[in-house]
């Protein structure tokens, strides 16, 4: 440890900190635009600048080290007015376009201008005009004269993805990001670029001139497009009160996580995301009954299941209940699962329909595109695919849980064995040809919309809350379950004292001490 | 005492070519330090001399030498800097078109005191003649067996390159020039670490000027006191000075370190035209700080420059007359500064840009009041506040002319009114 003076304050910082870091240890802000935590610093800003006791000049705290009884200035007058020198720099040649700007509101350019700068401009030259709309990636739009030069771009694309797209070209005044023989940004990782841009310099098409940051509320989730697990905030509009489900998503960003994902998100979970929370999504409640289809209240609905389950159950036939689930399902929906299907009903023919796995990157992306198999796993499910010819002889009701059944099986050899089943139960967040064989489709939360937990590929037991719904009439999969378990009269004491997911997660770790360790 | 040293043998005809070079003792120096001296007696004796780099800083050559560390895993390297893009110099060519072999004997010796077996020479890409000589010389002098394996039987190895840039005033600076060797856009690197340890190729690496290295055969020579004598007691040796300008016999004069700027100007290089007064002078390259004409009394070794609020830079004496305006010398200044930032740094990026947009203004005759209080203001800021000393560079001069002829440019100024 090392002690050291920060504006007079001593205090203790392990040995070979930053000066910056010490700073940020004992919460002194120290405005930067080249560094950022993930890269060697790369010193060419110049805004970090500090009054080290000794040093003839101001030393930048972004890359010095502490020294033991070092003596830092953080906000000394000569430092403000060092720092304000760099600033009237980058602001006379800026563009001031904040007003169609979409960083507008979280610029760190804008932030340090009230912090430092609030002075009139003495700059009377001509600026340098520059490419303001430069394609750089799919969804990248790069604008040459808002941007710093602050290389994270570069060195983003140089130390993290290796794939070197962009670098700096020509010199001086001139100086500018660019890609080398115009090749686009491509790599899977390209959405980080406008999370690491400090200024509205690189801006995503999905985002651009959508909305305003400071409309938007910030969620904390997980990613459900993989089993990696990344921790990310959901940036939504949070609706109007009068109008039912007009919450909506504008954007996903990194949460930071250094044991999952660090301070990134792949393109696949960010860009997906939305997609998902969006496009197909089940909203209305239906009842299939031959030509007619009809629209029910949830109450008649969850009755007439819960006579259907009954009358097997009667017959000591409820083993003829069989279940396709999917593994979008919370850590709570599963063990729910359990405790009434296979532990209450008895019910044996259980089988998994998740998407396809995909290709791994070596990076964040995993093989497995949904969040939550190690969670299943360790409830004590396996994770067979389902299997048409054990299903059908053996089922009267089958309940599918997600719309994945209708992608792996067999090249639509599902429909006509489903049409075998007499009665078959589809709860769903989204819609795909399941909807038209199901008896009854039960319109489902998605996973930013509902309260739980996920168990990542490496064990890590993470929160998600209910956030952002963008449908009216649906409800989370816990929610259909207990009704469903009080509608058979299922050990009404236990299932009873489980309405709200954090018994549920007590119940559960109480069973299978695993799931305990919540971060 | 004769004082030319380095440049005593120029006027020899093909003194480039080593049987020349070695009819007139060449190579004694060398062969004096591998088979006589150990590494470290040779570093102690060019610490005794004195000796400060001629490239620009005036850093002493032996202390830098020392701070290479000696036990390490990793390859050492010389880089010898001839990328000579100081405004103003044009000493380290003289050296290299005449007597390369002088340029290569320093840097064997060095090599050898610092354990170095790998050494580049970065020649300013125009100097397109000048690195074909000394390709020719290097030939001839593995030939000799003076580079290459086992040099001299003693079992010390050297390879010598000649690496051409590509015309860019930023790779002179030590780690641009580095950058710029391993391929990569000339950026300065942050500081520390220093190239001492994490240089070339992320190699504990030495870098110096032609100059400095031809001075080192002189000291193994004829020792330390014999340098000592010829220069200042803390800057030995003599030094190759470029005269330009208003003078009438512009040229390299090799001058004792320490002899005076009057002297330089009125006696070796034969004085103003007549008619001519002396109006200012730039004592060491563009980048430093100008003396009016009454403040040239002074003696040219680094400290002493210093002293008197400018540098000794790479020795080169810009001399300016009362003819010419104060604001064609800024202009000058403002525009080679601008146009050879790296860009990569704020202050420096944006500074010169914005400081040569107002003098261009200026100059176009369309100057305001406040423009010279605006360009100290600027360059203030720019002053020790960049990531590389070019910024300094860029600063020091503009803020030494803005204050010394405030009167000259606003009156200018007034005139365009
Ligand atoms: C912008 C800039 C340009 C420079 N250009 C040269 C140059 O052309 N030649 C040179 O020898 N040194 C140049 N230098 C100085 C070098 O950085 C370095 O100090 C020098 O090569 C060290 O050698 P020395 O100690 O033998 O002088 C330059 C420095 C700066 C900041
Ligand atoms: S585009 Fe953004 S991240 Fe890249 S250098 Fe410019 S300001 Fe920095
Ligand atoms: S001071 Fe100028 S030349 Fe040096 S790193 Fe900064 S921008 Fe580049
Ligand atoms: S944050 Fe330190 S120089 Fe940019």
């Amino acid at each position: 440890m090392a002690k050291i003076f920060l504006d007079g304050k001593p205090v203790e910082v392990a040995e070979g900190t930053t000066v910056f870091k010490a700073a940020q240890q004992a919460g002194i802000a120290i405005p930067h635009f080249c560094y950022h935590p993930a890269f060697v610093p790369e010193g060419s800003c110049r805004l970090c600048l500090v009054e080290i006791e000794g040093s003839p000049k101001l030393e930048l705290s972004c890359s010095t080290v502490v020294r033991e009884g070092m003596k830092v200035s953080t906000q000394s007058p000569t430092v403000r007015e060092a720092r304000r020198g760099v600033l009237e720099f980058i602001l006379a040649e800026h563009p001031l376009d904040c007003p169609i700007c979409d960083k507008a509101g979280e610029c760190k350019l804008q932030d340090y201008y009230q912090d430092y700068g609030l002075t009139e401009s003495v700059f009377r030259e001509f600026k340098e005009k520059r490419e303001k709309k430069v394609r750089i990636g799919d969804k990248l739009i790069l604008d040459r004269e808002r941007c710093v030069l602050c290389t994270r771009c570069v060195r983003f694309l140089a130390e993290i993805t290796k794939t070197h797209e962009l670098g700096l070209f020509e010199r001086g005044i001139h100086a500018e990001i660019g890609g080398y023989e115009n090749e686009p940004v491509r790599n899977g990782y390209s959405g980080n670029l406008v999370d690491l841009c400090p200024v509205g310099a690189i801006t995503d098409t999905d985002f651009r001139f959508k909305t305003r940051p400071w409309f938007l509320t910030k969620g904390e989730s997980i990613c459900p497009l993989c089993s990696r697990g990344c921790n990310i905030y959901i940036d939504y509009h949070p609706g109007f009160p009068r109008v039912p489900g007009s919450a909506k998503v504008y954007r996903i960003r990194p949460r930071t996580n250094d044991a999952v994902n660090g301070p990134w998100i792949c393109d696949h979970g960010r860009y997906g995301f939305i997609d998902l929370q969006q496009k197909n999504r089940c909203q209305t409640l239906v009842w299939n009954k031959g030509e007619r289809t009809a629209e029910w209240s949830w109450d008649k609905v969850l009755i007439t299941i819960g006579e259907r389950v009954k009358a097997l159950r009667e017959n000591g036939k409820t083993n003829r209940i069989s279940l396709i689930l999917t593994t979008w399902l919370t850590n709570e929906e599963l063990f729910l699962i359990k405790k009434i299907f296979k532990d209450g009903l008895g019910v044996r023919n259980v089988f998994f329909a998740d998407p396809a796995p995909g290709p791994e990157d070596g990076f964040l992306l995993r093989s497995e595109r949904t969040p939550n198999r190690r969670g299943a796993r360790e409830m004590g499910f396996d994770l067979k695919a389902p299997d048409l010819n054990a299903l059908v002889p053996d089922t009267d009701i089958l309940f599918i849980f997600g719309p994945h059944f209708a992608g792996i099986s067999h090249d639509g050899a599902w429909k006509p064995a489903l049409e075998k089943i007499p009665v078959k139960i589809l709860v769903t967040s989204h819609l795909n040809e399941l909807a038209s064989t199901a008896d009854f489709v039960l319109p489902a939360a998605f996973l930013a919309e509902k309260n739980g937990t996920l168990t990542n590929a490496d064990g890590r037991v993470q929160k998600i809350a209910a956030i952002a719904r963008a449908c009216f009439d649906i409800r989370p999969e816990s929610q259909i379950l207990l009704d469903l378990a009080r509608e058979i009269r299922l050990d009404d004491s236990y299932f009873g004292a489980l309405s709200a997911p954090e018994a549920v997660h007590h119940e559960l770790v109480k069973e299978i001490p695993f799931f305990g360790a919540l971060p | 005492m004769e004082t030319k040293v380095l440049t005593k043998d120029f006027g020899l005809d093909h003194l480039y070519r080593i049987g020349v070079y070695l009819e007139q003792g060449g190579y004694r120096a060398v062969k004096k330090a591998l088979t006589e001296w150990k590494p470290e007696q040779v570093i102690d004796e060019v610490k005794k001399a004195s000796l400060r780099g001629r490239g620009g800083a005036g850093f002493p050559a032996g202390l830098k030498w020392s701070f290479v560390p000696q036990k390490t895993d990793k390859p050492k390297y010389l880089c010898v800097n001839a990328d000579e893009g100081e405004p103003g110099t044009f000493k380290d060519r003289s050296i290299m078109a005449h007597d390369p072999h002088l340029l290569i004997e320093g840097i064997i010796i060095a090599a050898y005191a610092v354990g170095i077996h790998t050494a580049y020479i970065y020649i300013r890409g125009e100097y397109e003649l000048i690195a074909r000589r000394l390709e020719g010389a290097i030939g001839e002098a593995y030939a000799k067996g003076y580079l290459g394996k086992n040099i001299l039987g003693i079992g010390f190895d050297l390879e010598l390159y000649v690496h051409r840039g590509a015309g860019a005033y930023i790779c002179g600076e030590e780690t641009g020039l580095l950058e710029s060797l391993e391929g990569k856009r000339g950026n300065p690197r942050l500081k520390p670490p220093f190239p001492a340890s994490v240089g070339l190729f992320q190699s504990p690496t030495v870098i110096n000027n032609v100059e400095t290295l031809a001075n080192v055969p002189f000291i193994i020579l004829n020792g330390a006191g014999w340098f000592l004598e010829r220069g200042s007691p803390k800057d030995g040796g003599t030094r190759i000075f470029g005269v330009s300008g208003a003078v009438n016999k512009p040229g390299i004069y090799e001058l004792p370190v320490g002899t005076s700027l009057r002297e330089i100007i009125f006696t070796h290089a034969g004085g103003l035209k007549p008619g001519r007064a002396l109006k200012a002078v730039i004592p060491g390259g563009m980048s430093c700080p100008i003396f009016k004409a009454d403040e040239v009394d002074v003696k040219m070794d680094c400290d002493c420059v210093a002293a008197a609020g400018s540098m000794l830079g790479s020795g080169a004496v810009i001399v300016i007359d009362d003819r010419t305006p104060i604001l064609d010398v800024l202009s000058k200044v403002a525009k080679f500064y601008a146009h050879e930032s790296c860009g990569q740094c704020t202050p420096c990026r944006l500074g010169t840009s914005w400081i040569h947009k107002i003098v261009k203004r200026m100059a176009a005759g369309k100057g305001r009041a406040d423009d010279v209080e605006t360009l100290v203001r600027l360059s203030t800021n720019i002053k020790g506040r960049t990531l590389c000393p070019l910024g300094d560079a860029a600063a020091l001069p503009v803020l030494a002319i803005a204050r010394k002829f405030k009167a000259e440019l606003e009156n200018t100024m007034k005139g365009n009114a």
